[in-house]
């Protein structure tokens, strides 16, 4: 197979990389995929990419909520008296 | 947990509670998204609260016409993009279609073995990941990540981004095939 023809292939995985080979819009591909090493190679691998980076999760330590309804508070103080009012913590016991 | 319609119009009206229960509701989706645009926790963290301190204000604008997650999206994609253009000295990266048939007429594509889908992301793997899209540019990962990783529609990458429907794929294109390309190396060996 030329290159032009592999090319047209290679476009073609990408535009439908995230369908379902079974699906009628990806006949011809997943024909062409069975008998083209190369060209299942590349979905292959275009394919494992975008699971890989689908699966690369990252969780928070803890909820935020505190912080930002307090900024919030700070931000509200300083637009009623024009200037930012500071909070500052309480004196400890003798 | 109550509705967001409800949510945000309390929250309209100045009800603290209210928004503190949107924030709750959407603190992981923020953090998460942010992380995988900056690849940096502490930036991540950062965006998250400026991403709400923006929501709060910026409240009367939402007009309900789109989800409420859409609306944040298109916030952290904001900041993410001006705290890369104040911090970020990165030189550009061109992002040409790589030669798959390294001037030959034969299409040469390396295997990538046995890599199962659900492979273990571990720290080396991570680390993998993590270089190869921080060369992808801002614009492009923003695409990919969105539509690929969050799994948004062309369209609604779209909307959010006031991007056309062929420009998005374009970059959702280039984006792939970029990534695909510099993760070869470590899966092809």
């Amino acid at each position: 197979m030329k290159a032009a023809e592999h090319k047209k292939y290679l476009f073609e995985i990408c535009e439908k990389i995230d369908l379902d080979l079974e699906s009628p819009t990806c006949k011809k591909l997943k024909e062409h995929l069975a008998q083209c090493p190369d060209c299942a190679a590349y979905y292959d691998s275009l394919k494992k990419t975008i699971v890989l980076y689908r699966n690369y999760e990252v969780e928070m330590q803890g909820s935020r909520v505190t912080e930002i309804l307090s900024r919030l508070d700070l931000e509200d103080d300083a637009d009623a008296k024009g200037h930012l009012k500071i909070k500052l913590p309480k004196k400890p016991d003798a | 947990m109550e509705d967001d319609t409800k949510l945000i119009a309390a929250s309209k009206a100045g009800d603290k509670k209210a928004f503190g229960q949107l924030v709750k509701k959407y603190e992981q989706l923020v953090y998460s998204f942010s992380f995988k645009i900056c690849r940096d926790k502490n930036k991540a963290e950062e965006v998250l609260q400026e991403t709400f301190i923006n929501a709060y204000r910026g409240l009367n604008s939402f007009s309900g016409n789109s989800k409420f997650s859409t609306w944040l999206y298109r916030i952290v994609t904001n900041n993410c993009l001006m705290m890369h253009r104040k911090k970020s000295h990165e030189p550009v990266v061109s992002i040409e279609e790589a030669d798959l048939f390294k001037g030959t007429d034969e299409l040469q594509i390396p295997h990538w073995g046995e890599t199962p889908q659900d492979v273990v992301l571990n720290k080396e793997l991570k680390d993998v990941l993590d270089r190869a899209i921080q060369k992808l540019p801002l614009d492009y990962r923003i695409v990919f990540v969105m539509r690929d990783v969050e799994g948004l529609s062309t369209e609604e990458v779209g909307k959010t981004l006031n991007l056309s429907v062929p420009a998005v794929k374009s970059r959702l294109h280039r984006a792939r095939l970029f990534l695909r390309e510099e993760l070869n190396p470590y899966f092809s060996k």
